[in-house]
């Protein structure tokens, strides 16, 4: 079910997208103009409400609504695009950027002034160098066509748009974190509340999206809420670009509908491609390392947010990972929680220690092959500690990495520890040696 | 000194910001750029400008993981480890980056040439195993074109010193069979072709000795 137009990847097949002639010649600003000079800034809000249009990040809460939480009156007002994109398996911001960074930069302008905001952060993870040497040439172009800046198209309306680059810190991804780390401190999480919409950046009430949320808004404010609804489910509108990596013949970004099976998406010929080798699926992790995982059984599991819920996962950030049956579930949970040991950032106990047993733990068991008596129930007991314990969602998410594999294949585990090459070496018997 | 000879540079920098203070990061991407990697007198005088406690700013440093606090080689070769590109080769690339250069993680070789990292995902799971040096993507590094990327960048060391580690001139490349293809800015988009490859034979266990967290785990509690 291929689109014949799609949303994000927007003239996905012409060649210079890219390049800013040829996306204000293929209509690109026109939403933004026309925004501008006939609507008010709350119709913008409005029609973005009605849309349905939800954030992609990873929570899918509505952007409309999210814009309505700001207090009235309260300026200025910043808005903060969040493409600190790190975590295992999502990598569609990089590539929206790669292809076409008007459109973004459009959307980002859009949605500041919906917002009545003149500033506007693109706040880019650290590698992503080139990517953001990318937008600021496009910003410049933006600038020079007098589409940002004082006084835009002798509307009154003012608009920088700056890009900001972190520096390696995949917690900055964290609305609260990033905001910190723009301050020019570490990236640690804030309380919440107050929350953005209230107080954000320098204290002051703040907005702040997803690449991809974003880089929806220029289309639906070009063509109505009508024409938007009519792509995805009642509940979940428009398209998602799914990033689809791992032991598919055909990995990379594919714009679908919400909605579609699980199964279109990594077995046909247009996306997927089917599993290398003809193997059989083992794991799937339909939403970023943070999602629980779901196996071959959900193949027909419908990806959009209700029917991955349904399913006992999330959709989160849309980035599935498929890996086959070569390998091994206590592995893949290793690797999983390892990455988010080495992202935790330290502020709160639980996640700061507990991703560190899970990490020490299964690294002794996945990685040298030793399991011993009371694993299982030291893997259940870590996790259990930590979840809903921690200060952000970043502690929360290594949970289900661990919670996933223990529940799906318990015998993977058992076999670990029966077959362990150190069965007698180690363990309660043995008189420590100081 | 920076303000010496990157005054505008840093002016405009701060300008972006209502606070001062929302300038150290790419003013510590300047200055590891300009003294090869951030020592004390670097943070400090980075922290002068902006009118901050040189802890504040030490501890920045610290924190995020792109600023370099020794000297690192001309190339800063980091491997991304993580899942999916764990299943797709990274561990043999590294072990053949490993052989090759003669150094484990987190050493750098002993002509300065290049520093090796382990690094968790840098989003680009699609083109496994990723790679980046300096901060320019390489995509699709098997392990059997490592030598070939070695040569390339060991012919661009000079262009590496002046471009500097913090990607502030970053650019993206392929690596294919027989070379590097350069992925640039300005050219059309180009749909990605695939070559289904078969399945890759079963990898041997992987061996003990990966030098990764292992020493740190043998220090383990006695019990």
């Amino acid at each position: 079910m291929a689109l014949s137009e799609y949303i994000v990847m927007r003239e996905l097949n012409h060649p210079d997208i890219n390049q800013f002639a040829v996306y204000r010649r293929l209509g690109g600003w026109d939403a933004y103009a026309t925004a501008l000079r006939e609507r008010t800034p709350a119709a913008v809000v409005q029609l973005v409400r009605e849309a349905g249009l939800r954030g992609r990040g990873g929570a899918g809460f509505p952007t409309g609504v999210k814009w309505g939480f700001l207090p009235k009156g309260v300026f200025p007002r910043y808005l903060l695009c969040n493409c600190d994109e790190s975590e295992p398996g999502t990598f569609n911001n990089h590539q929206i950027i790669d292809r076409n960074p008007h459109q973004l930069i459009e959307g980002v302008a859009l949605s500041a002034y919906a917002i009545e905001s003149n500033t506007a952060y693109i706040y880019m993870r650290g590698e992503f160098a080139a990517a953001a040497l990318t937008l600021e040439r496009a910003i410049a172009e933006a600038y020079q066509a007098g589409f940002l800046g004082r006084n835009i198209l002798g509307t009154g309306y003012d608009l920088d748009i700056y890009v900001h680059r972190g520096a390696g810190a995949y917690i900055c991804g964290e609305e609260t974190a990033l905001m910190e780390s723009l301050e020019g401190k570490i990236g640690q999480p804030r309380l919440k509340p107050p929350f953005p919409a209230v107080a954000g950046l320098y204290g002051k009430p703040t907005i702040i999206n997803n690449v991809e949320t974003l880089a929806n808004v220029p289309r639906i404010v070009e063509r109505g809420v009508a024409w938007y609804r009519s792509y995805g489910t009642e509940k979940s509108p428009g398209t998602k670009c799914f990033s689809l990596s791992g032991h598919v013949n055909r990995p990379g970004n594919y714009e679908l509908p919400f909605g579609v099976p699980l199964r279109e998406l990594i077995e046909s010929p247009e996306y997927g491609g089917g599993m290398r080798g003809g193997r059989k699926v083992k794991i799937i992790i339909p939403g970023g390392a943070s999602a629980p995982w779901l196996t071959a059984k959900h193949l027909d599991v419908p990806l959009d947010y209700e029917g991955v819920a349904a399913a006992g996962s999330m959709l989160g950030s849309g980035a599935v990972i498929v890996l086959d049956e070569t390998v091994k579930a206590p592995h893949v949970a290793y690797k999983m929680d390892e990455f988010f040991k080495h992202e935790s950032c330290g502020k709160c106990t639980p996640c700061r220690e507990g991703t560190h047993w899970l990490v020490k733990v299964l690294h002794r068991m996945a990685d040298e092959g030793h399991g011993e008596a009371g694993d299982i129930e030291t893997l259940h007991g870590i996790y259990r500690q930590m979840a809903g314990n921690c200060f952000c969602l970043l502690g929360e998410s290594a949970v289900m990495p661990i919670k996933s594999a223990l529940q799906l294949f318990p015998e993977e585990f058992e076999t670990i520890i029966e077959t362990s090459s150190r069965q007698h070496g180690r363990g309660k018997h043995v008189i420590p040696l100081l | 000194m920076l303000l010496d000879t990157h005054q505008s540079e840093i002016e405009a920098i701060i300008a972006r910001y209502a606070q001062k203070r929302s300038a150290v990061l790419p003013l510590l991407y300047l200055a590891q750029d300009t003294y090869g990697y951030l020592n004390p007198a670097a943070v400090r005088e980075v922290a002068a400008i902006l009118d901050l406690p040189a802890t504040d700013v030490f501890e920045v440093v610290g924190f995020y993981t792109l600023f370099y606090d020794k000297p690192v080689g001309t190339w800063m070769l980091q491997v991304c480890d993580d899942l999916p590109c764990c299943y797709l080769g990274a561990e043999e690339l590294l072990t053949a980056l490993k052989r090759t250069l003669g150094i484990r993680e987190d050493q750098t070789t002993a002509d300065g040439m290049f520093t090796l990292q382990r690094v968790k995902c840098l989003a680009a799971c699609d083109r496994a195993p990723v790679v980046q040096a300096n901060l320019d993507y390489l995509y699709d590094v098997t392990a059997e074109r490592a030598d070939l990327l070695l040569a390339n960048l060991r012919a661009r060391a000079a262009e590496a010193k002046q471009r500097g580690l913090s990607g502030r001139s970053a650019e993206d490349f392929v690596v294919e069979t027989d070379r590097l293809s350069h992925m640039s800015r300005d050219a059309a988009y180009q749909e990605r072709s695939f070559t289904i490859e078969p399945p890759p034979p079963p990898t041997p266990p992987a061996e003990l000795d990966s030098g990764y967290d292992l020493p740190q785990f043998r220090r383990a509690s006695p019990l």
